[in-house]
C-alpha cells in the first residue's frame, strides 16, 4: 500500500468531518473544498507513474504519464471553483436574510 | 456522544476506501490491462491532432464536447450568481494603500495579461491552455478592483460588456464546432474535418485547437471576473 493513497483518504474524511460536525456554513463550504481536493490529488495518483515525463511529447521520451486523468482533473477543478462560488453566493444570501452562519439556529428561525 | 459515533461511522468508511484502493493497487489476474485507451493517446495522439500537449489534445479534440459542457458549468454559476447578488450599491474597501502598492500593481498589469495571452496561445506546446490564462486574466481584473476599488471599473457598463464578451466567447466555440459539421465531419471535428494540421510544434499548427483555446480563454476570464465582481458587493 502506497502513502499517498492514505492521505488521499484521510484528506477526504477530514472533510466529511467537517461538513458533518460543524454549524458554520462557511466552515461547511471549506469541507467540500478539502473534500474536492483530495478527489484531485486521486485523480493525478491514477495517473502517475514510476520515472515518467509530462504529457508534452517535444522529445524522445520513454515513459509517459497517462493524460487522461489529468485533463479530468481539470474538468473537476474548473467545476469545483465554480461550485465553491455558487455556495458561497447563496451563504451571503442566507446570512442578509437570516442574519447568522450558524445552521441551528437558521433551522430554529424556520419554525 | 454523537462526536464519537460520527467518528466510529467515520472510521469505518474510511477502512471501506482502504481496502478499495488495495484492490485497485493489486489487481487480480482475471482483470485486463485498463490503460489502452490513454496508450493510443500516447501513440497517435500527435499525429491525430497536431498538438504536442496531449492534455490539450484530449481536451479540445477528443473531448470538445465535454470541454463545451465545461464552459457551460462557468456560464451557469455566473448567471446564477447574478441573480442571487443583490443590485444594491458598492462601497468595497475604502482602504488606502501605501504608493508602492498602488504603483507595483500598475506596474504588474500588463505583465499579467503577457502572461495570460501566452498561456493562451502556446497552450498546444505547453502547460497551461484556455482556462489558465482565463484564470489569469480574472487576476487582474481582482487587483484592480482590491486595489483601486470598483469606481475605477465603471460598475454596470463594464459588467454588461463584459457578460457580452462571455458570450461571444461560447458562441464562437460554437461557431468553430458547427464549421466541422459544414466541412462533412462530426460537430468540433479537427483533423478528420480536414483542418489543417500544420507541423507538429510549431505556433500555428493543430487545427482548430488554438482557436478553440481562445475563445475559451476568454469565455473563462469574462465569466470569473463578473462573479469576483458579484460577490464583492458589500451592503
Amino acid at each position: 500500500m502506497e502513502l499517498p493513497y492514505v492521505v488521499v483518504i484521510i484528506l477526504f474524511y477530514l472533510g466529511i468531518y467537517t461538513i458533518i460536525m460543524n454549524k458554520n456554513l462557511i466552515k461547511i463550504v471549506v469541507g467540500v473544498n478539502i473534500v474536492e481536493s483530495s478527489l484531485i490529488l486521486l485523480l493525478i495518483l491514477i495517473s502517475f507513474k514510476l520515472g515518467g515525463t509530462a504529457p508534452i511529447l517535444d522529445r524522445k521520451y520513454e515513459l509517459v504519464v497517462d493524460p487522461i486523468p489529468q485533463a479530468l482533473a481539470l474538468t473537476a477543478i474548473v467545476i469545483g471553483g465554480s461550485l465553491i462560488a455558487v455556495m458561497l453566493a447563496l451563504v451571503i444570501k442566507i446570512y442578509k436574510r437570516y442574519g447568522t452562519l450558524n445552521v441551528d439556529e437558521i433551522r430554529k428561525l424556520r419554525g | 456522544m454523537r462526536r464519537i459515533y460520527i467518528l466510529a461511522l467515520i472510521l469505518i468508511l474510511a477502512s471501506l476506501l482502504f481496502f478499495t484502493f488495495y484492490d485497485l493497487l493489486h489487481p487480480t489476474e482475471f482483470e485486463t490491462d485498463k490503460t489502452q485507451i490513454s496508450d493510443y493517446y500516447i501513440e497517435h495522439g500527435v499525429k491525430e491532432t497536431g498538438a504536442i500537449n496531449l492534455v490539450t489534445a484530449i481536451l479540445f479534440d477528443y473531448r470538445a464536447f465535454d470541454t463545451l459542457g465545461e464552459a457551460t458549468v462557468i456560464f451557469i454559476a455566473v448567471s446564477a450568481i447574478s441573480l442571487l447578488a443583490t443590485k444594491e450599491r458598492v462601497l468595497v474597501s475604502n482602504t488606502n494603500f501605501s504608493p508602492i502598492v498602488y504603483q507595483g500593481i500598475s506596474f504588474i498589469i500588463p505583465f499579467l495579461y503577457i502572461l495570460a495571452f501566452y498561456l493562451i496561445f502556446y497552450g498546444h506546446l505547453s502547460p497551461g491552455g484556455g482556462f489558465t490564462g482565463g484564470v489569469v486574466i480574472a487576476t487582474t481584473f481582482v487587483l484592480l478592483k482590491m486595489t483601486f476599488g470598483i469606481r475605477y471599473s465603471r460598475e454596470e457598463k463594464s459588467l454588461q460588456r463584459r457578460s457580452l464578451i462571455e458570450s461571444c466567447g461560447a458562441i464562437g466555440f460554437i461557431i468553430v464546432g458547427i464549421l466541422g459539421i459544414v466541412r462533412g465531419d462530426s460537430f468540433l471535428a479537427n483533423g478528420q474535418a480536414g483542418f489543417d494540421l500544420g507541423v507538429a510544434g510549431q505556433l500555428l499548427s493543430a487545427g482548430i485547437i488554438p482557436i478553440l483555446n481562445l475563445f475559451t480563454g476568454i469565455k473563462v476570464g469574462s465569466g470569473l471576473a463578473i462573479i469576483f465582481h458579484r460577490l464583492v458587493r458589500e451592503e
